[in-house]
C-alpha cells in the first residue's frame, strides 16, 4: 500500500493498521523528541480550549477530570480493599 | 515585507519544524493537513470567539459525532450509562464515604458555576476588551499622529508649489523701494539745485539793494548839499504863504 505521503510524516489517525508497528518504530524517541511532544500535545489542548476569546469551564475541568481519573488508577490498588462484595 | 522574513525564517527552521504540528487554532479539526510545507506564521490569525464544544463539561463534542454514524444520537449516552453502570457493579469504582463528599462538593460546583458563570464572563470579557481597547487606542492615535504628519507634509509640499507668490511680492517690494529710493534722491537734486539757484538770486538781490539804498542815501546827500541857505529863506516864506492861505481856507468853511 504506497501512499503519495512518507509514513514518517502522517498523523496517527492516518497511519493503517498494518503499518502501525513501523510508525511507532519512526517517532521520534529522544528526549528532545518526547519534550517537543509533550509541547504540541499542550499547545493543541491550550489552542482549542483556552485561549479563545470566551472560553467556558471546558478547559479547565477537562484537565481536573483526567487528574481525578489518573489518581483514582494510580489509588487502585489501595482502593480494592474497601469494596463491599468480594465477588462480582 | 515583513512577512517574506518570517516565511524565510520558517523556511531555516522547517527541518526541526518537520515533526511537529502545524500551528492554526481553528483549522486543525477541519483539514487533515499532512506535516509537510512550512507553516505560515504571518499574518498571526485571530483568536477563535468559542472554545471547542464540550458536553457536560468533560466530554468533548468530536466523540460524541464520532459516533453517530453507527449508533446515533443516544449511542454515547447508552454508552455513558453502561459504563458507569459496569463500574459500579463490578466495583472498578468502589462505593465509599469519599463519594458523598465528592457528590456533595461537585453538586455545589455545579450550581455555583451555574449561577454565577455568566456575570464572571462578563466581567472578564470586560478586563479583555478594556485592554483591548486601549491598545486600539494607541493604534489608532499612532495612526492619527502619522496621518496628521503625513498632511502637514502635504500642506508643506503645496506651499512649496506657491513659493513664486512670495517672490513676485518681494520682487514688487523691491522695485517699489528702489522707486521710491530714486525718487526721494531725484527730489534731493532738485532741492539741491534750487537752493543754489536761490543762493545766487538773494546775493543778487541784495547786491541790487545795497546799491538802491546807497543810490538814494547818496543822492538825498547831494541834494541837501545844493540847497543853498538863499533857496532855503525863500522856501520857508512860500510855506508860511501857503499855510495862511490854508488857514483863512479852513476859517471859512465852518461858517457855510
Amino acid at each position: 500500500m504506497a501512499s503519495p505521503v512518507p509514513l514518517k510524516e502522517k498523523r496517527l489517525l492516518d497511519v493503517r493498521i498494518s503499518e502501525l508497528p513501523s510508525w511507532v518504530l519512526m517517532r521520534d524517541f529522544t528526549p528532545m523528541g518526547i519534550a517537543g511532544a509533550f509541547r504540541r500535545g499542550y499547545d493543541r489542548y491550550y489552542n482549542k480550549y483556552v485561549n479563545v476569546r470566551k472560553g467556558s469551564v471546558a478547559g479547565l475541568s477537562m484537565v481536573l477530570a483526567a487528574y481525578v481519573v489518573f489518581s483514582y488508577c494510580l489509588s487502585y490498588k489501595e482502593l480494592k480493599h474497601e469494596r463491599l462484595r468480594k465477588y462480582h | 515585507m515583513l512577512s517574506r522574513v518570517v516565511l524565510s525564517a520558517a523556511a531555516t527552521e522547517a527541518p526541526a519544524l518537520k515533526n511537529a504540528a502545524l500551528l492554526g487554532p481553528g483549522a486543525l479539526q477541519t483539514a487533515r493537513i499532512f506535516h509537510t510545507g512550512q507553516p505560515s506564521l504571518a499574518p498571526v490569525p485571530p483568536l477563535p470567539e468559542y472554545g471547542g464544544k464540550v458536553r457536560f463539561g468533560l466530554i468533548p463534542e468530536e466523540f460524541f459525532q464520532f459516533l453517530y454514524p453507527k449508533t446515533g444520537v443516544t449511542g454515547p449516552y447508552m454508552l455513558g450509562t453502561g459504563l458507569i453502570l459496569y463500574f459500579l457493579s463490578k466495583e472498578i469504582y468502589v462505593v465509599t464515604a469519599e463519594m458523598f463528599s465528592s457528590i456533595a462538593t461537585i453538586g455545589l460546583l455545579i450550581y455555583g458555576i451555574k449561577k454565577y458563570g455568566p456575570s464572571v464572563a462578563e466581567f472578564a470579557d470586560k478586563l479583555n476588551e478594556d485592554k483591548l481597547a486601549k491598545l486600539e487606542e494607541a493604534k489608532q492615535a499612532s495612526i492619527k499622529s502619522i496621518q496628521d504628519a503625513i498632511d502637514m507634509e502635504k500642506a508643506q509640499q503645496a506651499l512649496v508649489q506657491k513659493r513664486h507668490y512670495l517672490f513676485d511680492v518681494q520682487r514688487n517690494n523691491i522695485a517699489m523701494s528702489l522707486e521710491v529710493t530714486y525718487r526721494e534722491r531725484l527730489h534731493r537734486v532738485y532741492r539741491e539745485v534750487k537752493n543754489r539757484l536761490d543762493y545766487h538770486i538773494s546775493v543778487q538781490n541784495v547786491a541790487r539793494r545795497k546799491e538802491q539804498e546807497h543810490m538814494i542815501s547818496w543822492v538825498e546827500k547831494s541834494v541837501v548839499q545844493s540847497i543853498s541857505a538863499q533857496q532855503e529863506r525863500e522856501t520857508i516864506a512860500k510855506c508860511i504863504q501857503d499855510l495862511q492861505l490854508l488857514a483863512k481856507k479852513a476859517q471859512a468853511q465852518p461858517v457855510m
